[in-house]
């Protein structure tokens, strides 16, 4: 463990941002919340703040992107990759755990197991990440209802933690432990009691989540009630109020959904990879208008199942870090963690 | 570094009418494909778009792939409309195939409707190859009409390759043209038409329309086949073919790397399995 105060983590991040562009929590001021901006110059923008919590924006952009041109016919196959390749790198600064935990759970699914998505894997390299703990935590936020912690445990190869005039620095990488090792001259040993001050500090937010999330059960209580199918006539209630806009599945760190389309350019095309939701109509509708899930209640009850039951069993955990931005964003209010308590009364019935 | 999203560039060799709306491409691609019976590919009609079909050519043909497309939506009806010298793409194989390893020494029961048969034809020419590796081999084909049964020009020859080797075909409805068994496909599976085969002993594997797979299953479980032995061919919609986009789960499965073809025991539980 090494610290690092202010001024020195500035002249860090200002020799990071020669190897890739450089990202970081910028505090907006009407709300007060965090959203990523990148640095074009320094010094470092007044807003940026490495206190509260997560960001608005989700890391899963920087490595799964909005759209994108996938291939392109006819066309070298090499080519969109090596444009992937020479793409500059990313330094993302102030990343917490739950978007740490997602994008290591996005993982799995894109790069692990027989195939991988190779222009994700790409990106993922280039992202290099320097987390931060949570020093506090908003009304939606329930990493501890899913068994997470508000500051990082691993997935990150920076992570600081606010003491004093600086932060407590930890390596969870060889990259990390390289750029520790080659910046030594901006580092000192931690001092007496700083360490001690971190975790109080971690615990007091943990205390927080606990106090703002005692209404609701662990997510990880869910998955017997889904598996059992104990819930049957719950979702046509739960859906009652969706608009089916998608903003959830688009904020959520975890939701990696896509679709491949080809779009024509005379004798050329090209194949466009879209970011898609599960919960609009068409989502599963095949040629000749099967649709396993035709109605809104069908995926509604779809999205709970694969973060809290499919993804459990094929990938060994919850696709959910309790980051709340669904909850943020919701137009109609629904709250994942009310949807928790409903499933819950409705298997004790 | 292998681009898993771009096709192989392919050109249609041949296009053979099947019936009214099902069309038979035969497809050059530029290098081999190998594939396992059952598994999928995804084939890109250039600017119009990819969907993914089983060949129904056989397996151990790897220069030329046949594939038999029911047209039914935007990238079928492209598809119909083109002829020989067309450049298509194909991404694949995708999916597990069927267990062929497990229908060895066993009777084999093969229920095909509609489109369906086209996978189970790519089935046949695996099981074909060497048809004293299993005990018995029965064909169930069903279709609407009688102008609706893919392949019929290949029935006789298939029923003269070996002795163990049955095929029965029905329409759903009488036809003047037609002289043969009436009724739904389910209709051949009672007891007393399965050719005296050892249902414990046995696998059944079924491909067509998601109300027929329904019905289909219900009567194998109806003669005693358990789920285990039970093996469907599963449509969802597919982007990837990977994995990775989402969209094709059963249950927790993702047909496109599980299945297509899944063992009904691991999907019973379901609800609305068959949609």
């Amino acid at each position: 463990m090494q610290f690092i105060d202010s001024t020195n983590f500035e002249r860090l991040l200002k020799k990071l941002s020669g190897e890739g562009e450089l990202f970081v929590p910028v505090t907006e001021e009407d709300t007060g919340k965090l959203h990523i901006e990148r640095v074009d110059a320094f010094p470092l923008p007044d807003g940026m703040s490495l206190e509260g919590y997560r960001t608005v924006e989700t890391l899963k952009g920087f490595a799964q992107l909005l759209r994108s041109t996938v291939a392109e016919y006819p066309a070298e196959e090499l080519d969109e990759l090596e444009a992937g390749e020479n793409a500059p790198s990313f330094i993302i600064v102030g990343a917490r755990a739950c978007d740490i935990a997602a994008m290591g759970l996005v993982d799995k699914v894109q790069i692990e197991g027989d195939f991988e998505d190779p222009f994700y894997r790409i990106r993922r390299e280039k992202m290099f990440t320097i987390a931060a703990d949570c020093t506090d935590c908003g009304e939606s936020c329930f990493c501890n209802l899913v068994g997470r912690k508000p500051w990082p445990e691993k997935g990150y190869d920076l992570t600081v933690s606010k003491v004093d005039a600086g932060y407590l620095v930890e390596a969870g990488s060889e990259r990390g432990e390289k750029v520790i090792s080659e910046n030594g001259d901006l580092f000192t040993a931690p001092r007496d009691g700083q360490e001690k001050s971190r975790d109080e500090a971690r615990m007091k937010v943990v205390a927080k989540l606990k106090e703002n999330n005692k209404d609701f059960p662990d997510a990880a209580k869910m998955t017997e009630p889904l598996r059992e199918a104990l819930t049957e006539g719950l979702w046509e209630e739960e859906s009652a109020r969706c608009v089916e806009c998608g903003a959830c599945t688009n904020i959520c760190p975890t939701c990696y959904c896509f679709l491949l389309f080809d779009i024509a350019d005379g004798e050329k095309f090209r194949r466009v990879m879209s970011w898609d939701s599960c919960q609009v109509t068409g989502y599963a509708r095949m040629a000749g208008m099967g649709n396993p899930r035709p109605r809104l209640s069908d995926r509604v009850k779809h999205r709970y199942y694969h973060k809290y039951d499919y993804l459990p069993l094929s990938h060994g955990e919850i696709f959910c870090t309790g980051c709340g931005r669904c909850i943020d964003t919701c137009s109609a209010g629904i709250d994942m963690r009310a949807v928790f308590r409903n499933v819950m009364s409705k298997a004790a019935k | 570094m292998k681009n898993p999203y771009y096709p192989i560039d392919t050109v249609v060799e041949d296009v053979i009418t099947e019936t009214p709306t099902i069309k038979t491409f035969v497809l050059k691609p530029v290098r081999p494909i190998k594939f396992k019976a059952g598994q999928f590919m995804q084939l890109t009609v250039p600017g119009v778009g990819e969907a993914p079909f089983t060949p129904s050519s056989d397996p151990n043909i790897t220069e030329r792939m046949e594939i038999t497309i029911l047209r039914t939506g935007k990238v079928t009806e492209a598809l119909h409309d083109l002829g020989p010298g067309a450049k298509v793409g194909l991404r694949g194989p995708f999916g597990k195939g069927y267990p062929l390893d497990k229908l060895v020494g066993k009777d084999v029961l093969v229920v095909g409707g509609g489109v369906g048969l086209a996978p189970m034809r790519a089935l046949l020419y695996a099981l074909f190859a060497d048809p004293s590796k299993y005990k018995k081999i029965v064909i169930k084909f069903g279709a609407r009409e009688p102008a609706e049964l893919s392949f019929r020009r290949q029935y006789d020859e298939w029923r003269g390759l070996a002795g163990n080797i049955s095929l029965q075909t029905t329409i759903d409805v009488p036809h003047p043209d037609w002289t043969g068994h009436v009724g739904l496909v389910t209709t051949l599976l009672e007891k007393g038409k399965l050719e005296g085969i050892d249902i414990s002993d046995g696998f059944a594997l079924s491909c067509g329309p998601e109300i027929m797979l329904k019905f289909v299953t219900l009567k194998l479980l109806e003669i005693g086949y358990k789920p285990p032995q039970i093996y469907l061919s599963m449509n969802r919609k597919m982007s990837c073919g990977m994995g990775k986009c989402g969209r094709c789960n059963v249950g927790h499965y993702y047909l496109c790397v599980d299945g297509p073809d899944m063992c009904y025991d691991k999907i019973k539980h379901v609800p609305n399995v068959f949609g």
